[in-house]
């Protein structure tokens, strides 16, 4: 935090210290340097996450150092949006971590400016990964990031708070109209007491999954988006009528209960969302029990799901100890043990060797087994998304808030979101 | 020829009872210097040089990553076609004319009410001074969210007598006001100036007003104002300045965000995400320079105006 402040006031005052910073930021030595168990390298890690996830990514490091003497990591995590402003910052600076971990938005971002190394230069087991999956890694024949773990969207609720409504629980076969319904007999069985949901169509990738349900591409492969702005607006039309009832959740309440989800604190039945989230919001809302089940789709057939990396392991460019840095990104993928500790925290387990070594439970099973239960509609994984599409997320998101704020009209948000992202392709060009 | 008089003047100097005079200016300067250099050496390299460089970054587009590529004032004309721009000046600008004069008031208004002898007087004033030594941290930022946040205290005290407004924190119409109270409640640093000035002003004159019939109205707008007007002076310039760099608070009450719908999203938050978020550094750059313009005319007119209103003791006015 501080960091982050002290940058400002020098911005501030007008000046961008990132150059200067760069000057003196690129760091002579020779590449791949190793160490001894009477004198360890020391390696940077960080990730983001939540508390949960802390304490298991310390086991997991405490466990790596254990069986790998000659090798120290220092570990570090903040929160997911101060994350990559701090990415962006040490980049600037050429003083990115040794490994981190990553995330499928900013891969592209990072990997096609060189930031980030060529994992299929040294030393990575991937025999044991999903063939399909390691090309969301993978930019132009160059694999920058190696998966952890798989996710995929689902629809989260809460048995227990559907019970005392007289609701009953959903099977997951759905079309956007009956899932609307169901959001609506939640606000108006509870008499405001329980929220339905929160605005789905405010989160992209439900949006990434519509449009694959109706054969649309997101980006087309020149880096362009895939859709046109009727489409957008169809699909911000979805609850247009949901909106302001006892269906969804009002902005302003989503925005209080920030950072945690309205999910996590029990304000709404439902959530569609990312199933590894599973871990963090039984912690979060103290529930007994969870369940996934498939997002609405109106073509029965075609659900418009795929397995997404949930996270990827990645290098620093600029490492000075590459060798250890593999070794380490080889431990958190392929580990049993590793398996072990993370469960399906950070998603199902990417290598099969982890997720042959890991005993899946209780709730843990239940991720698993949803991930099982819609193999058979599972497309193809979509590959890195465009430069800059982290921006495009967060402002998808931005805007869809000021719509349920009623800032802006469908047709204002939709104009915006293509005014800014056709101002990114172009800047990015 | 004009000035042979005044050059003539210099050999006669020498012939002064200080003849060494100037050689021991060199030296003193000498030592001036070197004492001033670690500040100096830090000045350039950390200010100076940064400044030119963000000033060339301005008309570039650099993405942090990539060399940057020159493209004149292009940054500088597409800022005025940017929504969230205008937003952003919008959101700032308002703060800083609501913000600015209410803590001000309160400050001279405190200061006033302490600058009298009473018990306790020590423990008031370090009391109100507190809150601008921890205002501007991350904690009191957290603080303050949770303080204004739904069924906080602030919420529910409200709703004792009787006005439901919920939580501030999510409401857009909510929290400029939240905002601004909280620049308000930091009001110690310029109460304290304000204390100074107010301790420099003869009690004699009150006496004297006294005498005249004057009373506590009369008194502050003959007396107290004029006199003090200088230290009000400076206050108001060191505040408004110190206002436009709203940044903290923001960042964490919005959690780095500047919603809920863009209400508090302030100048340099937009910067700061613009740079930092999505890698446009060209044009965050653009937007400091755009500050600094900006912040030196208002500073400027400042000073302009100010001649008819500041009066300085020894003035003929």
């Amino acid at each position: 935090m501080i960091n982050r402040r002290h940058f400002l006031t020098t911005v501030a005052v007008g000046t961008a210290s990132a150059a200067a910073l760069s000057a003196c930021g690129s760091g002579s030595g020779s590449s791949g340097q190793t160490g001894s168990a009477a004198q360890p390298v020391t390696i940077n890690y960080t990730w983001w996450g939540n508390d949960d996830r802390a304490t298991r990514t310390r086991k997991a490091i405490e466990l790596f150092e254990s069986k790998n003497p000659d090798i120290k990591v220092n570990g570090n995590f903040t929160d997911f949006a101060g994350y990559w402003q701090k990415r962006a910052t040490e980049a600037a600076g050429g003083g990115l971590p040794d490994v981190m971990q990553w995330d499928l938005s900013y891969l592209r971002d990072y990997g096609q400016r060189n930031q980030l190394l060529d994992l299929s230069t040294v030393k990575i087991d991937t025999s044991a990964f999903e063939k399909s999956l390691l090309p969301s890694g993978q930019i132009k024949g160059k694999t920058y990031g190696i998966p952890t773990s798989t996710n995929a969207f689902a629809v989260y609720y809460d048995p227990a708070k559907l019970a005392p409504l007289g609701i009953a629980e959903p099977d997951g076969s759905w079309t956007y109209k009956e899932f609307n319904d169901f959001l609506s007999q939640v606000g108006a069985k509870s008499n405001g007491a329980l929220y339905g949901g929160t605005d789905y169509t405010g989160v992209w990738w439900m949006f990434n999954i519509w449009l694959r349900q109706n054969k649309i591409e997101a980006f087309t492969s020149e880096g362009k988006l895939g859709f046109s702005k009727d489409d957008l607006k169809k699909w911000w039309n979805l609850t247009a009528e949901l909106r302001g009832t006892g269906a969804i959740i009002p902005e302003d309440r989503v925005t209080q209960l920030a950072p945690k989800s309205p999910f996590g604190s029990n304000a709404t039945a439902t959530e569609v969302t990312w199933d590894n989230f599973m871990a963090g919001y039984l912690g979060d809302s103290g529930a007994k029990e969870l369940k996934l089940v498939p997002v609405p789709s109106d073509d029965p057939n075609n659900l418009g799901l795929f397995l997404k990396p949930s996270m990827l392991m990645v290098a620093s460019a600029k490492t000075k100890f590459k060798d250890a840095a593999a070794r380490f990104i080889d431990f958190m993928v392929n580990d049993p043990e590793v398996g072990q500790i993370f469960k399906t925290s950070r998603g199902v387990p990417a290598s099969k060797t982890q997720r042959d070594g890991t005993t899946f439970e209780g709730t843990d099973k239940l991720v698993v087994d949803y991930e099982k239960s819609i193999e058979k509609y599972l497309k193809d994984a979509p590959e890195p998304p465009i430069v800059g599409f982290g921006t495009l997320e967060a402002s998808f998101k931005r805007i869809a808030s000021d719509l349920n704020y009623g800032k802006l009209t469908i047709d204002g948000a939709a104009d915006a979101w293509f005014k800014e992202a056709e101002d990114l392709i172009k800047q990015n060009a | 020829m004009t000035q042979s008089p005044t050059l003539s003047r210099r050999p006669a100097s020498s012939t002064s009872p200080l003849p060494r005079k100037p050689r021991r200016r060199g030296a003193d300067a000498r030592a001036g210097y070197t004492f001033l250099l670690p500040w100096l050496l830090g000045f350039i390299a950390l200010t100076v040089g940064p400044m030119i460089s963000s000033l060339y970054l301005s008309f570039t587009n650099y993405n942090l990553f990539e060399p940057p590529k020159w493209i004149g004032l292009d940054n500088y004309t597409t800022l005025f076609q940017d929504e969230r721009f205008l937003q952003s000046v919008g959101v700032t600008v308002g703060y800083v004319v609501f913000g600015t004069p209410l803590k001000l008031a309160a400050a001279l208004a405190v200061a006033m009410l302490l600058n009298s002898k009473r018990r306790g007087q020590g423990f008031y004033r370090s009391a109100f001074y507190a809150p601008s030594l921890i205002g501007a941290s991350v904690s009191i930022a957290i603080v303050w969210k949770a303080m204004f946040g739904d069924a906080g205290p602030v919420d529910q005290g409200l709703s004792f007598f009787g006005i439901n407004l919920g939580g501030w924190v999510g409401n857009p119409a909510m929290t400029m006001p939240m905002f601004i109270l909280l620049t308000v409640w930091q009001f110690g640093a310029p109460m304290v100036i304000f204390l100074a000035g107010l301790k420099q002003i003869p009690g004699e004159l009150y006496e004297a007003a006294s005498m005249d019939g004057a009373g506590p109205v009369r008194k502050f707008f003959n007396i107290t104002w004029p006199m003090l007007s200088p230290v009000i002076f400076f206050n108001l310039l060191m505040e408004t300045i110190h206002a436009f760099q709203i940044f903290a608070s923001a960042y964490i009450i919005s959690n780095g965000e500047g919603g809920p719908a863009g209400s508090t999203l302030f100048y340099t938050l937009y910067l700061y995400l613009r740079g930092f978020s999505d890698f446009r550094m060209g044009y965050a750059s653009a937007m400091a320079w755009l500050l600094v313009v900006v912040v030196g005319i208002i500073t400027l007119i400042f000073f302009r105006t100010s001649k008819s209103w500041v009066h300085y003791s020894g003035d003929s006015k």
